[in-house]
């Protein structure tokens, strides 16, 4: 830029003024929109995608003629690095911001920038969660409440009961659980569904199996202490060799990546027999499969111990203005009342002992799927779960493994090779 | 008196937007960035301490950070060299006494006006491995059906294919621009001097709109050194870190940045690798000018 010598000075001058000016104007026009008239105190719930909060919100205003309040529902990935920008930037965030398991370790690195629900008296509602579900949640051993649980991601394997007839297979879910106890032997039952000649394969990707595999470890990655284990836990090793031992094998798996469009279509051309299925799948299950396909998928029981994968929590960031407002709301939305309601109304699964022997959770059966007794199926494998620990760096290195067998699944590496540079650049991610 | 204020103050007051736009929107973020690069800074938590400049020194012995560059270059030449000739091309055509001119203009801006999402959509379900529509085609020639996503040159050409496809026809209307000021009687002198209607393009057309050709080059080599959105919405839903596929076989520099900042919530990296790729557009920029000057002059 070549300012004319003359000029320069006083334009450097006029121009510092105009730019504090426009400052100034801006700085004015960033109002509050959250005041409104009288003492109406609006809260925005943001979400990543149907919390089934809707007709629980309505009732809660009815009842509380001062509050309005605001859904806010994004894109899962989008919905979780919005918040931390927001949190970084100290605006911009909602009053209640749901947070989900897989990144909770990495939020609570940031707990600062959240309410400590503590202080409005969440310990004295610990109980109404099953015990690991509210240790999640915690930070300073035990002393700081970041969020109040929402669902759980109870394991189960949903399966196509056509494509299993057609193959010879049982097609009762009963029958069909008592195939298998571990996963060699959920493998081997693919080998004879393969054997059958039938054109789908046996799972959707390996990306599924192995994230339901590590999450019926008690830990993964990192051990109870937080040190990394990735290179020493035989249960890493072990689910990795299994998964990996399948990965190319002609027949067994579909090679889709997870939630991605090819999945999606995988559903809708029925191009993959099983898939291991939290509750909050099956919406996804049937939406990808389309009315078509109805009454074609049911569910069985997981093969190997019960897991959890998800669940959410609701957290309270410090920047807003209204916290112990919400407090009570997210309180509302929690409760068990409201936990049973959303199980009917999206199939979020509750992670609550109360909610999970109510009868109308019991009871609930899932007309998609075959009429399965999802209630059922889902309260048992939420009671006998085996939660998973997630270290605080978790995030750095888990996409590592599932890169890894992504690799052997496209058959451009050997499981070996696949292992060895997961393990190099596991121990880059926490190098630094 | 007043009206010596008025001659000294206007001028400044009319080119004041831009400059207040720019300090707002440019300079502070560019010296921002430039501050965090210089700290351990966390996404949310904000300055973690002065580092001085490890930042940089890790990011260059960091292996995932050449790779990316690698991948950029390699994304860079072949989506915008065949591009920018493609455009030109096109301008030629549409620079011609067409039936239904105005259409055809208009219609190769339509690429580039659809929302980048639907783009990469759509053309993720045509390089689709099981039902995609390329795959289809190479299966009438007896081919195997090709896993586009999960390959360096697989990935690289899909990518390409997308951006070619999204910025040909905005270049094309640019060059029409620049064309349509190309004065008639040259061409006129140059039929006379039976010049045939391909030397005529060389030597009167490209040498005439040269500024513009150097304008589209230095435009698209910025473009495709900050390549982030298309390869970004390549990758799977469910895999959107940022990290461009199982081997980082299509992660450029700015997908690098992303997957460091916020996926990692590592903003002093993410700072560190802008401020890196801002030094290398800089370079490209200067380079491409002598470059560009240099051959179009010597025709």
């Amino acid at each position: 830029m070549a300012a004319g010598g003359v000029f320069a000075r006083r334009g450097v001058r006029l121009a510092a003024g105009l730019v504090a000016g426009a400052l100034a104007l801006t700085g004015c026009g960033g109002g509050d929109d959250s005041a409104g008239e009288g003492d109406k105190i609006t809260l925005t719930v943001a979400t990543f995608s149907d919390f089934g909060y809707e007709p629980l919100v309505k009732d809660y205003m009815a009842a509380h003629p001062n509050i309005e309040i605001k859904l806010r529902v994004t894109e899962f990935d989008q919905h979780h690095k919005q918040l931390a920008t927001r949190l970084g930037a100290g605006a911009g965030a909602a009053d209640i911001e749901a947070v989900e398991e897989g990144y909770i370790p990495q939020f609570r690195q940031s707990k600062d920038k959240f309410v400590n629900l503590a202080d409005f008296g969440a310990k004295d509602l610990a109980k109404q969660w099953l015990p690991w579900k509210w240790e999640q949640s915690l930070a300073d051993n035990g002393n700081f409440v970041m969020g109040l649980g929402t669902d759980m991601g109870g394991l189960a394997l949903c399966y196509r009961s056509d494509l299993f007839k057609a193959a010879g297979l049982p097609v009762e879910r009963d029958a069909v659980s008592a195939l298998w106890t571990g996963w060699d032997e959920y493998f081997a039952v693919g080998d004879r569904f393969i054997g059958s000649g039938s054109k789908a394969k046996w799972f959707d990707g390996v990306g599924n199996i192995y994230q339901a595999m590590m999450n019926q470890t008690p830990y993964g990655y990192f051990d109870t202490s937080d040190a990394y284990v990735g290179d020493s836990n035989p249960a890493v090793k072990t689910a990795f060799d299994k998964v990996a031992a399948v990965a190319n094998k002609p027949g067994m798996s579909a090679k889709l990546d997870p939630f991605s469009q090819q999945w999606n279509v995988g559903f809708k051309q029925g191009t993959f027999a099983t898939l291991p299925c939290p509750s909050w799948m099956l919406g996804l299950i049937k939406d990808g499969s389309g009315p078509e396909n109805a009454g074609k998928w049911d569910i069985a029981k997981i093969p190997g111990n019960g897991g959890n994968w998800g669940g959410s929590f609701l957290t309270v960031p410090k920047q807003g203005k209204h916290a112990k407002e919400a407090y009570e709301l997210a309180k509302f939305l929690t409760s068990p009342e409201s936990e049973a309601k959303i199980f009917q109304n999206v199939g979020s699964l509750p992670s609550q002992p109360e909610t999970l022997k109510n009868p109308a959770v019991l009871g609930f059966k899932n007309e998609y799927f075959s009429n399965a007794p999802v209630g059922e199926i889902y309260a048992k494998s939420g009671e006998t779960l085996q939660p998973n620990y997630r270290g605080t760096k978790d995030a750095d290195v888990r996409p590592v493994f599932g890169r890894a067998l992504a690799r052997v699944e496209q058959g451009k590496q050997s499981a070996a090779d696949a292992w060895t540079q997961a393990l190099s650049e596991a121990g880059k991610a926490l190098g630094k | 008196m007043r009206g010596r204020l008025d001659r000294h103050l206007t001028p400044y007051l009319f080119v004041a937007p831009f400059f207040v736009l720019f300090a707002v929107f440019g300079a502070y973020p560019l010296l921002a960035t430039l501050w965090m690069s210089l700290h351990d800074w966390h996404l949310i938590n904000g300055d973690g301490g002065y580092i001085g400049l490890a930042n940089y020194s890790d990011l260059f012995a960091d292996p995932d950070f050449w790779n990316a560059l690698v991948n950029t270059l390699s994304l860079f030449v072949i989506s915008t060299v065949p591009q920018l000739f493609i455009a030109l091309g096109l301008a030629a055509l549409l620079n011609t006494k067409l039936r239904g001119r105005t259409f055809w203009r208009a219609g190769v801006l339509v690429p580039n006006v659809v929302s980048v999402v639907a783009v990469a959509l759509v053309f993720a379900q045509v390089f689709g491995r099981d039902f995609g529509i390329v795959n289809w085609l190479l299966g009438l020639v007896g081919m195997e059906p090709i896993d586009w996503p999960a390959n360096v040159w697989s990935s690289h050409l899909a990518i390409a294919a997308i951006v070619t496809w999204r910025w040909t026809g905005y270049n094309a209307l640019i060059y029409l621009a620049a064309m349509q000021a190309v004065p008639n009687d040259l061409y006129e002198s140059a039929r006379l001097d039976g010049a045939s209607t391909w030397k005529a393009f060389w030597t009167v057309t490209v040498p005439i709109i040269r500024p513009t050709i150097l304008f589209t080059t230095v435009v698209s080599t910025i473009g495709g050194l900050q390549l982030f959105a298309e390869p970004l919405l390549f990758e799977s839903k469910g895999a959107s870190t940022g990290t461009g596929g199982s081997d980082r076989q299509y992660q450029t520099i700015t997908m690098y940045l992303y997957e460091k900042g916020f996926t990692l919530f590592d903003a002093g990296s993410a700072a560190t690798i802008a401020w890196v790729l801002f030094l290398i557009v800089a370079l490209f920029a200067l380079f491409n000018f002598a470059v560009v000057r240099r051959t179009v002059a010597s025709r």
